[in-house]
């Protein structure tokens, strides 16, 4: 985005807020528990101060990379041998159509019968469904590296190890990326998901935890802390793959708003 | 073609035919291929689309077998690609490694095998044969087509190749990128003494590069008919192509393709 687009969307962003606030505050709308924008900030603000939510962001951060990382070099690895193998795709894939849709939050029960109240339960929660995006993308990257590419790489008589890591993965790279960014942003809906449900530890538990102490500006609070934390993450990850591939995500790309 | 003995012959086609299986059953691509390149020579292969040409250029490049026929490289059977040989592809914006520099890519074939400095020469020395040597650093979607192919050539020529095949290097390219090309190209066989398999959809180009013009026609394509172009070493893009002889191949050839000139 230009600076010019996150000037407008921000501005577009503060109207709401500022409709919320007069509705809310006039007493326009009424529910017990639903805050203005202004009390949230101010139980954001006294939030951030406890030590308890250092550990809270730290529990659902951790858990989160944790299941993410295992997730994408479970489902990168199995997508590059399934995206260079017809052979390993004719076996498989019937079996990852079939799992591949199952409801992620489906996994809950059966971790929690697995694994009871504990980390390795919301691991599993994390990684099962987080798989999925990066072996699929991963798969299809490979899969789809251009035929041109690979008479390039024969045509050179590279070796297959220097074939797969500096021609078949950089082509699939875009794919990769792609796959790691949806990973992510499920292994942190997870990640919150079982927190709330199964694994009592960081945002996912607190905000249940101020949802039935009352407190609705510090739930509100949480909501907003796992927003930005989501958004965080994102904004890493998609700087990190254009500082490590520059020629792949710098190509300039048409764009739809350039008048 | 009998004039030239295939004792000298770098690559030698008998009979090759090609077939890929479908859905409505076998496709005939090609058939009774035959022919013979010398070494220096630059034969130039011409035919209208569908006749076959890209899957020949990968058959004599090793990229894919041909169903029956042989297909010799020094006098041996070619499993796969052959070493000395550098195939330079139409479409370069999927040949080219587009994450890589223009002297990453030239890099490719030999960063392996070279030491870094004498991979640093060679790059600098191809970047020097097709006159690119203020982009090396430069990504290829940086560059124009004409340059991105000057890329793929030099990228070709790092090999050192004896042989360069190429599938209709320039068809995508303007008319005056074309032109300056295609003299490059020629600069570059007298430079090197290479041997160029140079597969064209253009009559008069296949004329203008090539020692002999070979035609490629029908379903399945097949060799109908090969023609020593007779024009000398030396080609000028005005003055040959003004040549009585360019003129009368030109009109041969388009009588045997079936376009009327």
């Amino acid at each position: 985005m230009t600076g010019r687009q996150w000037a407008s969307g921000i501005g577009g962003l503060l109207v709401c807020l500022a409709l919320w606030q007069v509705l809310v505050g006039s007493g326009f709308v009424e529910y017990d528990l639903l805050p203005s924008p202004w009390t949230i900030a101010g139980g954001l603000a006294t939030m951030v101060t406890e030590p308890a939510f250092a550990v809270e962001v730290g529990h659902t951060l951790a858990a989160t990379l944790i299941g993410w990382l295992a997730a994408v070099l479970a489902g990168t690895g199995l997508g590059a041998v399934l995206g260079t193998s017809p052979l390993a795709r004719r076996y498989c894939l019937a079996s990852i159509e079939v799992l591949r849709p199952l409801p992620a939050v489906a996994f809950v029960p059966v971790a929690l019968l697995l694994f009871g109240f504990s980390l390795q339960m919301e691991l599993l929660v994390i990684v099962a469904p987080a798989l999925w995006p990066a072996l699929v993308n991963t798969m299809e990257g490979f899969a789809g590296v251009p035929q041109r590419l690979t008479d390039v790489a024969a045509t050179f008589h590279l070796k297959r190890s220097t074939r797969l890591l500096r021609v078949y993965l950089p082509a699939a790279a875009p794919a990769v990326v792609v796959g790691m960014r949806l990973s992510l942003s499920l292994a942190l809906v997870m990640a919150v998901v079982a927190e709330m449900v199964g694994n009592p530890e960081g945002l996912g538990y607190a905000l249940v935890r101020e949802q039935q102490a009352l407190h609705p500006d510090l739930m509100f609070g949480y909501v907003l802390v796992i927003g930005l934390l989501g958004m965080l993450l994102n904004g890493l990850l998609v700087w990190g793959s254009r500082l490590a591939l520059p020629g792949l995500f710098r190509r300039p790309v048409a764009r739809w708003d350039s008048a | 073609m009998e004039g030239r003995a295939s004792a000298s012959a770098v690559f030698e086609l008998r009979n090759v035919a090609y077939t890929v299986p479908v859905r409505e059953g076998p496709r005939h691509i090609l058939r009774g291929v035959d022919f013979a390149l010398g070494a220096g020579e630059i034969l130039a292969i011409v035919g209208p689309s569908g006749t076959g040409k890209t899957s020949l250029i990968r058959i004599i490049a090793g990229l894919v077998a041909q169903t029956s026929g042989e297909v010799l490289f020094r006098g041996r059977p070619v499993a796969g690609p052959p070493e000395g040989v550098a195939v330079v592809f139409q479409d370069y914006a999927n040949a080219l490694l587009q994450w890589r520099t223009v002297a990453g890519n030239i890099a490719l074939g030999i960063e392996r095998r070279l030491d870094r400095a004498a991979c640093a020469r060679q790059i600098e020395r191809c970047l020097a044969l097709v006159g690119l040597e203020r982009h090396a650093s430069d990504y290829p979607w940086q560059l124009s087509g004409g340059m991105q192919q000057r890329v793929q050539i030099a990228r070709a020529l790092a090999l050192e190749p004896a042989v360069l095949l190429m599938d209709e290097p320039f068809a995508s390219l303007d008319a005056m990128t074309k032109a300056s090309l295609q003299d490059e190209m020629l600069r570059l066989r007298g430079e090197t003494g290479a041997s160029f398999v140079f597969i064209t959809h253009d009559i008069e180009e296949a004329i203008y590069l090539g020692d002999r013009v070979a035609v490629l026609r029908g379903r399945p394509g097949t060799l109908a008919e090969t023609h020593e172009v007779g024009l000398g070493a030396l080609r000028d893009q005005v003055a040959t192509r003004a040549a009585p002889a360019f003129l009368q191949l030109r009109q041969r050839l388009h009588g045997a393709i079936g376009v009327h000139a």
